[in-house]
């Protein structure tokens, strides 16, 4: 069985399945689409690991729950059991981590015609951005 | 380099406005985040919103509410000159148009709870795409309690919602969000 994870502006379907109202993934899934593995000691991503005790909820049978998962590492998610759909944003630290040098985020956005442009495809020029909409 | 970047879930109405409904040519990019993953990535939370990158990409003026006109400015309070006049000394005499310590101040990240309210707008965006409209206004709503006070989230929703932007549901949200202080607004 599979469920889909939304994170970082793409869609992936992975090993999981819903149960009694939650959304849960392997552990690998888990892995591979946050860098997050659960090893003995916790929940890892290069040398920070979050401990088994603070982990409440989050294993369940050998699966991971996704929003307990979130929870516990402060990282925002929405989940819909039904849809089997879990759906990431960016933690509010990951986000001021990402300005605090200065720099403007890279980014890749489709055109109007759906072709991709990215901020570097302007290096060197000054740039001015408008967020805008219809409404 | 001028680049415009759409907040529209409404592809057709995002073209629409690019394309017919304007009197200016289409001489510049015009793209679509229509995730708003861009939008949080630069922490732009309002329309219309802009952000001035220098040629190391250095952000020189973090993201400003700046009206194109003054037509709005009895709800904007933002007079359009203050940043046509920065936008040519900063084009044409490399004028900067902020202190440093200015842009350092505004570099907040967002709060918890928008960023919650942020994953459940997004994935009720899913679900709607898919047909789901039941599952998908649920977490719409559940977005919209998150966020009270968040323009794209809450005036954003209203086309979706099958509500009108510019009617009165905007005029109430405005009215909440001005007794409020008008929180999150910077020109």
């Amino acid at each position: 069985m599979t469920v889909t994870l939304v994170l970082g502006g793409g869609a992936r379907e992975v090993a999981g399945e819903t149960r009694d109202g939650a959304v849960l993934v392997t552990p690998d899934a888990l892995h591979d689409a946050t860098g997050w593995e659960l090893k003995p000691q916790g929940l890892c991503r290069g040398d920070v690991c979050v401990p088994t005790h603070a982990l409440d909820g989050v294993v369940v049978d050998d699966l991971v729950d996704v929003a307990a998962f979130g929870a516990a590492l402060r990282r925002p998610v929405a989940v819909e059991p039904a849809a089997g759909l879990a759906v990431f944003a960016e933690s509010p630290e990951d986000l001021a981590a990402a300005i605090a040098g200065g720099l403007a985020p890279a980014f890749t956005l489709p055109d109007l015609d759906g072709n991709p442009v990215s901020l570097a495809d302007f290096a060197g020029k000054k740039k001015l951005l408008l967020a805008w909409s219809s409404w | 380099m001028f680049i415009a970047i759409s907040l529209d879930e409404d592809l057709d109405a995002a073209r629409f406005c690019a394309r017919e409904e304007t009197t200016v040519p289409l001489t510049y990019p015009v793209l679509i985040d229509r995730d708003h993953a861009w939008a949080e990535a630069y922490g732009v939370n309002n329309v219309p919103t802009t952000i001035w990158i220098d040629e190391e990409d250095r952000i020189v003026r973090p993201p400003a509410m700046a009206p194109a006109d003054d037509k709005f400015i009895e709800f904007t309070k933002i007079s359009a000159d203050i940043h046509h006049e920065a936008l040519r000394a900063w084009v044409a005499e490399d004028i900067a148009p902020m202190a440093d310590a200015e842009i350092q101040g505004r570099r907040t990240g967002p709060d918890p709870q928008l960023q919650l309210a942020r994953a459940e707008r997004r994935l009720a965006m899913h679900l709607l795409r898919a047909g789901r409209e039941e599952l998908g206004h649920a977490h719409l709503d559940r977005a919209l309690e998150l966020a009270p006070d968040d323009w794209t989230i809450q005036r954003g929703s209203l086309p979706v919602r099958g509500k009108d932007p510019f009617g009165q549901d905007f005029f109430d949200f405005y009215e909440r969000w001005e007794a409020a202080g008008r929180p999150g607004y910077e020109s």
